[in-house]
């Protein structure tokens, strides 16, 4: 009840950047758990209507050249999106959280060598490494949807763990730190409690910037040919896929295109005009 | 003199980093349990197959001697030879990376203007209609993925306004005016993706400039608004904005990768892609060494700079 009536006072509040993104992204969270219950076809279903027929009632995003219904595909494809874009973002802050505050706590020539490695993946451009991860993988995982996650957990690993490093650094000088040392506890238990739940609201805001950034990724992966194996739907492959079909029906892809483009602009305008709201009345902020 | 001390400091530790990378990519691709020769050929290899690109790799010998042997040669410049081409890579890399420089170039002289007019419009109008429009476009540009735009000039430009051509591909032949239509997109799109952080950076600067005391002051003294604006404000507001653009040139290389993909565009990030797609990995290694060192060396150049013109730094 308290969170809702908070989400109440924030709503009240807000500005239509706010108001939009939250909308359309309300609209993309229930498509994309309760989609493939309703979506009209199989995503991999084929023949379902005429190929390259273009937009249509029945086909609103037009039939691919397998006689896919390109609609259905993205309908799923927002499920599949979704949950790897989350999953992946949480493996990442999972292993950075825990190197980070990990090194950040024990300090010395391992605070040292775990840096240095960070930096050096940091130094590779996220695309680049992400790539680097799937090709690492092999011929025999190429494909599966969770090599997707496990890329974007290796992306954003390195960048998570340098953030959360640096904000236990500032926890650790602290005196409870200091007292559940002189207690006896061991570096895992005041790891876990102590500096975790005082470095919890750096993390949660990482974790949420970088989950939205997380379907651009994967997107990026399918565009360039290294995604999801078909017939498994993400938008990034289907704009792939059907980039040779772009002077025959166009719509096959603006389709996924305006699936992604919407959540991902959603996300920012819901981001932005967060900040922008919490930023203009402090008495929100706890 | 301190600061030279700093510079040396920097330079070695970027040396240092990249020596990292280059024993995680060696150490990831070739080490890594699971055999190089079935991750080449991948699942059509056949036990003979595997025999003969094992004793052509060099896959016999431990794998330090391959990592170290491989180190000193780049450090004489060879990179070792192509699988696919089986030529020198240094050969096959030249002309890409030439072709990048055009691109990025070409970008970087439609960035400046595109990142600086933007923002001292916004700043100029601050809170006003055409500031949270700006605000909105450069918000919506920001988010959207980099292959989208690509693909939404594409649709424009190639299948609705037919007026230029679907693949941007250039070789030895191709004329002054097949350049700059081939370049017009992918370089329109560069600098689109990087000029919308470059705005959003200096509007804030300069709009946190135009508050402060000197401002208002050259204000109370008569000075027209624009010139406020262009000699005051402006320079005031740059040094930070100097760093968004070398992040952006780091940056710049996973841009690259997708804009020449989605425009077919025959430079370093297409090589990049297509190495990794046929699993050749001497020229993957080396792709994504220059890459890593491409990003190192704009932060090394970033930090001096700033060591430079820091006299806080400086005096230290």
């Amino acid at each position: 009840m308290k969170l809702i009536n908070k989400f109440i006072e924030i709503w009240k509040n807000s500005n239509l950047t706010f108001k939009i993104g939250f909308i359309i992204l309300f609209l993309h969270i229930i498509v994309a758990i309760t989609g493939p219950f309703w979506a009209p076809y199989h995503y991999a279903q084929m023949g379902v209507g005429k190929p390259l027929t273009g937009m249509s009632w029945a086909y609103p995003f037009g039939v691919d050249n397998l006689g896919r219904d390109v609609f259905s595909r993205v309908i799923h494809g927002s499920h599949m999106v979704i949950s790897l874009s989350l999953l992946g973002t949480f493996i990442g802050l999972l292993i950075g959280a825990f190197t980070g505050l990990f090194s950040a706590y024990i300090g010395g020539w391992v605070d040292e060598i775990i840096q240095r490695i960070n930096e050096a993946l940091i130094s590779i451009p996220f695309l680049v490494l992400g790539l680097l991860a799937i090709l690492a993988a092999g011929p025999n995982l190429s494909g599966e949807p969770l090599l997707m996650s496990l890329a974007v957990a290796i992306v954003y690993a390195p960048r998570i763990s340098r953030i959360s490093r640096s904000a236990a650094l500032d926890v650790i000088t602290r005196d409870y730190v200091l007292v559940a040392k002189l207690r006896g506890e061991n570096a895992f238990s005041i790891i876990w409690r102590e500096i975790l739940p005082n470095t919890s609201g750096t993390l949660l805001v990482e974790f949420a910037i970088r989950a939205g950034f997380a379907p651009i990724l994967i997107g990026s992966f399918g565009y360039l040919g290294f995604g999801i194996r078909p017939p498994f739907p993400e938008w990034g492959s289907m704009i792939n896929d059907n980039r040779n079909l772009i002077y025959m029906s166009p719509i096959t892809v603006v389709g996924p295109a305006f699936a992604l483009t919407s959540l991902v602009v959603s996300l920012n305008l819901f981001t932005e005009g967060l900040a922008r709201t919490l930023g203009k009345s402090n008495k929100l902020i706890d | 003199m301190h600061y030279i001390n700093l510079i040396l400091k920097r330079i070695f530790s970027s040396f240092f980093t990249l020596l990292i990378v280059s024993a995680l990519i060696y150490g990831v691709l070739e080490i890594l349990p699971g055999d190089v020769a079935t991750r080449i050929l991948g699942r059509a290899a056949t036990p003979e197959s595997l025999v003969i690109l094992r004793a052509e790799l060099g896959l016999d010998e431990p794998a330090l001697n391959r990592y170290f042997s491989w180190l000193y040669n780049i450090f004489q410049g060879d990179f070792g030879n192509a699988m696919t081409s089986k030529r020198p890579i240094i050969d096959v890399l030249g002309p890409k990376i030439f072709n990048t420089m055009v691109l990025s170039g070409f970008a970087f002289l439609l960035y400046l203007p595109m990142a600086f007019i933007t923002a001292l419009v916004q700043a100029a109008n601050k809170n006003r209609q055409i500031d949270n429009i700006l605000s909105i476009v450069t918000l919506v540009i920001l988010s959207l993925p980099d292959f989208i735009i690509g693909t939404i000039f594409l649709i424009l430009f190639v299948v609705f306004i037919p007026i230029l051509p679907v693949v941007s591909l250039v070789g030895e032949y191709t004329n002054f005016w097949e350049w700059v239509k081939a370049l017009i997109m992918p370089a329109v799109t560069l600098a689109l993706i990087m000029s919308v952080y470059a705005v959003r950076m200096l509007r804030d600067n300069l709009i946190e400039v135009l508050d402060s005391d000197y401002v208002l002051m050259a204000r109370l003294k008569g000075l027209p608004k624009y010139k406020v604006l262009i000699k005051h404000a402006l320079p005031n507001a740059i040094t930070p904005t100097l760093n968004v653009t070398a992040l952006n040139l780091g940056f710049l290389i996973g841009g690259v990768v997708i804009v020449e993909k989605v425009f077919t565009y025959p430079g370093f990030g297409s090589l990049l892609v297509d190495s990794i797609k046929f699993r050749d990995l001497p020229l993957v290694e080396a792709t994504i060494l220059i890459a890593a060192a491409f990003y190192v060396f704009a932060n090394l150049l970033t930090d001096i700079l700033s060591i430079l013109f820091n006299p806080k730094l400086r005096k230290e």
